[in-house]
């Protein structure tokens, strides 16, 4: 189980690098989602791992608000667009 | 608790902490804030606290960054202040001024005043920070911009950019508002 995990972390560097080495904002935005889904999706794993509920309720609430955050961010950053152009 | 995996998945956390640090353009650092929220979350469940990481989830990544969104975008801002008649002609230097700005990551505003002393009252009581008159040039009829600001840092932007015939740029100053030191 442990070569899984480090799996996911290797492959949760990737969005980090991007976010890191891409200028643009929207590029940015893509790999918040990858990492927020990724990070959350491990936290679901580990609970299972260690039977343990209480990570599981954190780990989904975690995956909702990731997404529920992004969605306000990327609402925010168009309206901003819209009134530089 | 002694996994393979934990000295890995911490390790993340001061890596995406240095990314936010160097980050200069506002905006990217909001979303690399939401990177971070997003690793610390993690870091912490996997250490045990389910609690702060559905706080840190909660408060770290959705409410910093959306009040932070805001508040970044209504503070880099910059007032410009333009008579009303000669707001259509002035467009091009409008642009300019944009271009400039963008560079600070400073977004323009422009404010409407009906004729000049306005204008110049609104610069004195700090209601927009740099005003914008044009007018003609005596010798070969050409468009002659002047910028007036208060704030020196404006100034000195306009001064080291703005280099040529057509623009003059002046810097007013404003007396304090406070007591007078006596």
């Amino acid at each position: 189980m442990n070569i899984i995990l480090i799996a996911m972390v290797i492959a949760l560097l990737i969005p980090i690098y991007t976010a890191w080495h891409d200028e643009g904002i929207w590029q940015k935005m893509l790999a918040l989602a990858s990492i927020s889904i990724k990070a959350s999706i491990m936290i679901l794993v580990i609970s299972v791992l260690r039977d343990d509920w209480m990570l599981g309720v954190a780990g989904v609430i975690s995956l909702s608000v990731g997404n529920a955050s992004l969605m306000l961010l990327a609402h925010i950053m168009k309206r901003l667009r819209e009134q530089q152009l | 608790m002694n996994d393979l995996y934990l000295p890995v998945i911490v390790a993340l956390l001061p890596l995406v902490a240095c990314m936010l640090v160097a980050q200069r353009n506002p905006y990217h650092a909001l979303v690399i804030r939401g990177v971070l929220g997003a690793v610390a979350t993690l870091v912490y469940a996997l250490l045990g606290a389910a609690d702060v990481a559905l706080t840190e989830a909660l408060v770290g990544t959705m409410l910093a960054i959306t009040l932070y969104a805001i508040a970044v975008r209504s503070s880099l801002v910059l007032h410009l202040g333009v008579l009303k008649d000669e707001s259509s002609g002035i467009e091009h230097f409008q642009e300019r001024l944009k271009d400039i700005f963008s560079q600070w990551h400073l977004r323009l505003e422009l404010t409407l005043y009906s004729d000049a002393s306005e204008l110049h009252q609104a610069l004195i009581h700090k209601e927009v920070h740099l005003t914008c008159i044009r007018s003609k040039s005596t010798e070969n009829e050409r468009q002659v911009y002047h910028a007036r600001t208060r704030i020196s840092r404006i100034y000195d932007i306009l001064r080291k950019e703005l280099s040529g015939p057509e623009v003059t740029v002046t810097r007013v100053t404003v007396p304090t508002s406070g007591k007078k030191p006596s």
